[in-house]
């Protein structure tokens, strides 16, 4: 009996560490800056080069499927003609849009040339370890300049903005996580509104008026208001519209862009 | 030796979980092979040594995550600690009382997760997303359950066999 008596208290004691132990891992999360905790970047310094050479794997033996045994050479064809399209697609985008721009400034700031920024192509080597949230890990690092803060695209659009650095690999908080937020308008009214993941595939955008006129189909594209995306981004499209009798916004729910299942290069903006 | 292949059985979980997992998800979710791991070593883990498992995986994991650190480590030490703890008077053997126990962990592990959410960012949190998500996550995860245990049992039979420890129980 006093033998059960010890245990017991000492199996107390090894759960009240834990909860301890628990919540100072969660106060010195939230009271810290972005920076990973040493251990962190350890972690992932030696799980990084297996996830990319299980994803390579991965890549390659549903590469083979896909292009070889299913479909043959349409499946490769199709691939390039949706890169291809994803890519005019980009490109007119960001033509409509400084066009859109010149014809508003023009006159007001003669010779402006709008900033260039510098892309850096990144392979996705891994996805998030829980069910709760959605971010992806890339191969490159503050070794490469990439820092906290950078917005993260496809071709096709915008995917998310890096939350964290290591020397050579770096999270990316993907959009449709339930706390990105991504302040943006519509390309045809510019009504604008703040897009927010769900956790799910979907997007929504919230802070809609009523009385804004919005169609099913209106492309959504960053407003370059918060300071990490720049303006002119492509998002996603508008796909349902629910207008409820009380309330004062719209809720508007948005396809994004870029294909979440399929991420595999992607593009960090560098200032 | 045990300690190297446990590394190495973490090293595989994690690596699988990151990357290829997420092509076998359904509706939006995949099973988590660090919670079945979890409850395994919370069972087959001689004494209170399976907590200290447990500990480890929900940190790997929630360095792996965008999430809150700790929040893992929370729910992972906890379900390590209940499985260690009622070991002696479970009877976790045969398909079904896996499939139910995992069931139990993983709804444990979504419920802990939305409380430490709800008590530090109140109004922020998903609770729709996770509520409606909670239910597939538990089934996929009592379905996969078996098979890891499984696997996990031929290598323990095998390390216990050829690199005799006092970490890992008999049967």
């Amino acid at each position: 009996m006093p033998r059960k008596g010890i245990k017991g208290k000492r199996l107390i004691t090894l759960l009240s560490l834990l909860i301890l132990l628990s919540l100072v891992l969660m106060t010195l999360n939230i009271k810290r800056d972005q920076s990973p905790f040493f251990f962190e970047s350890l972690i992932i310094t030696i799980l990084s080069p297996v996830q990319a050479v299980f994803s390579q794997t991965v890549s390659s033996i549903s590469g083979v499927f896909e292009h070889y045994f299913f479909i043959a050479n349409s499946a490769r064809e199709n691939s390039e003609l949706r890169k291809q399209v994803d890519q005019l697609s980009r490109e007119k985008n960001e033509l409509v849009e400084r066009l859109n721009q010149q014809e508003r400034i023009a006159g007001l700031i003669p010779n402006e040339e709008p900033e260039a920024t510098q892309l850096t192509v990144a392979t996705v080597i891994g996805r998030d370890a829980t069910q709760w949230s959605k971010v992806v890990f890339v191969d490159k690092g503050t070794n490469q300049g990439v820092h906290e803060n950078l917005a993260v695209m496809t071709n096709a659009g915008v995917i998310g903005h890096v939350i964290q650095s290591t020397g050579t690999t770096s999270k990316v908080l993907l959009i449709t996580d339930s706390r990105s937020a991504v302040d943006s308008l519509f390309q045809s009214s510019r009504v604008t509104g703040v897009v927010v993941g769900t956790g799910r595939d979907v997007v929504k955008m919230k802070y809609v008026p009523m009385n804004a006129e919005v169609a099913v189909g209106d492309p959504i594209l960053s407003s370059g208001l918060g300071g990490i995306f720049p303006k002119g981004l492509r998002i996603g499209v508008v796909s349902q519209i629910t207008k409820k009798k009380q309330g004062l916004f719209q809720d508007i729910t948005i396809n994004p862009s870029a294909d979440f299942s399929r991420l595999e290069e992607v593009l960090v903006l560098m200032p | 030796m045990f300690f190297l292949i446990q590394f190495l059985i973490l090293v595989v979980i994690f690596s699988a979980q990151t990357t290829f997992l997420e092509n076998f998800s359904i509706a939006g979710v995949t099973p988590d092979l660090a919670l079945i791991f979890v409850v395994y070593c919370g069972i087959h883990f001689k004494g209170s040594r399976g907590i200290g498992m447990g500990f480890t995986v929900g940190l790997i994991q929630d360095c792996l995550s965008g999430g809150l650190l700790g929040v893992n480590t929370l729910s992972k030490s906890l379900i390590s600690f209940f499985f260690s703890t009622l070991k002696d008077k479970l009877m976790v053997e045969g398909l079904f009382p896996i499939f139910l126990f995992i069931i139990a962990a993983s709804l444990l592990d979504g419920i802990i997760f939305y409380l430490v959410l709800v008590t530090l960012f109140k109004g922020e949190v998903p609770g729709s997303f996770l509520f409606s998500s909670l239910p597939t996550y538990a089934v996929y995860n009592g379905c996969v359950g078996p098979v890891l245990f499984y696997f996990l049992d031929l290598n323990r039979k095998w390390v216990l066999r050829k690199f005799p420890n006092p970490y890992l129980r008999q049967s």
